[in-house]
């Protein structure tokens, strides 16, 4: 509980939070860009393209 | 032969085209990108950013001059190092292309670069709120922070560039020779600091005595190994988004060429069939 206590008392939290909540948002909606991409492309080419299935 | 309908079931078709005896016994292939490898990756890559959100918010120790600001850079510093992997990737996959020419090589320069530009959003934007504490200003035109900023500039002139509506072989040989300059590109930003009187901190761990250690040393090498599982894991995906946006070129690419040979197939018939019917037949 103390490192639970410290981390909300922490100095400069608004900017740690920022930085770790943007990076969170920026990768997390890349990836699911990129998921969304590669299933859309999926369905327009051939099983046998798909080398990884 | 095997035709794909948009549900991604497979039917039998014979050699010659025509429609089999009916469906193949084949499992359906999932239409994605995803297989063991990424699933795996994936799962190593979610426990890992669990651990940094412990090491990194709660065990590591604030620092004695920035404060908790230091937290920042269990995310900023791996970021960094991995924008620099994807700038490798993608200078080595371009000399790769030129060199051999072969389409796998032009897909992974197209991921290394996309996923590099990503991580130097996250670089750029986790600088600026960790120099805000630090420095006292989001932004300064510091050596470190320009050379960064004409990286991602670089990076999506080289993504703007592979969007061009040329000849798919003109387009990609382009972009190559672009992707050749990201690693000359990637040095210079990492000796900025060294090169010129720069407001950011000199290297941490790539020196002799380290000016880290304890749990805040550990804090960043989980870092490093949970963002390098989440670069792998997006890297893994979006060469094969690529290698898939190839494939459809080509797809749609032969589509339009029969459609073209069956235009052009009963004109050619009746043309034909005109001269059997009297007209002039050349020497």
């Amino acid at each position: 509980m103390t490192g639970v206590t410290a981390t909300l008392a922490m100095t400069h939290a608004g900017y740690v939070a920022a930085g770790w909540l943007a990076s969170a948002a920026l990768i997390g909606g890349y990836a699911v860009s990129v998921v969304r991409r590669g299933r859309k492309l999926s369905r327009q080419v051939p099983s046998e393209e798909r080398r990884w299935s | 032969m095997t035709a794909i309908t948009p549900a991604g079931t497979s039917r039998g078709t014979s050699p010659s085209g025509a429609p089999g005896p009916g469906p193949v016994t084949r499992p359906t292939v999932p239409a994605h990108t995803g297989s063991r490898g990424t699933r795996v990756v994936g799962w190593a890559a979610v426990a890992g950013l669990a651990l940094l959100l412990l090491y990194g918010l709660v065990v590591s120790p604030a620092d004695v001059e920035m404060g908790d600001a230091v937290r920042l850079m269990y995310v900023h510093v791996p970021s960094a190092t991995y924008l620099y992997v994807g700038c490798f990737i993608t200078t080595v996959a371009s000399a790769l292309w030129l060199w051999k020419r072969t389409p796998g090589w032009d897909a992974l320069a197209e991921a290394g670069a996309e996923v590099a530009l990503v991580f130097s959003f996250v670089v750029l934007l986790t600088g600026s709120l960790w120099g805000r504490p630090t420095w006292g200003t989001y932004w300064v035109w510091d050596a470190r922070l320009t050379s960064t900023a004409v990286l991602t500039a670089l990076l999506a002139g080289y993504l703007a560039l592979r969007r061009l509506d040329l000849d798919p072989d003109a387009r990609s040989t382009r972009a190559a020779v672009l992707g050749l300059l990201l690693v000359p590109n990637v040095v210079v930003v990492n000796r900025s600091v060294s090169w010129w009187r720069s407001l950011h901190q000199d290297a941490t761990l790539a020196r002799i005595d380290p000016t880290i250690e304890g749990d805040m040393l550990v804090a960043l090498m989980v870092g490093f190994l949970a963002i390098g599982l989440v670069f792998t894991w997006l890297m893994m995906h979006r060469f094969r988004v690529a290698w898939l946006e190839q494939q459809a070129d080509r797809v749609d690419l032969d589509a339009a060429l029969a459609a073209r040979r069956a235009e052009a197939s009963p004109a050619a018939g009746a043309a034909g069939a005109d001269d059997r019917d009297g007209g002039e037949v050349p020497a």
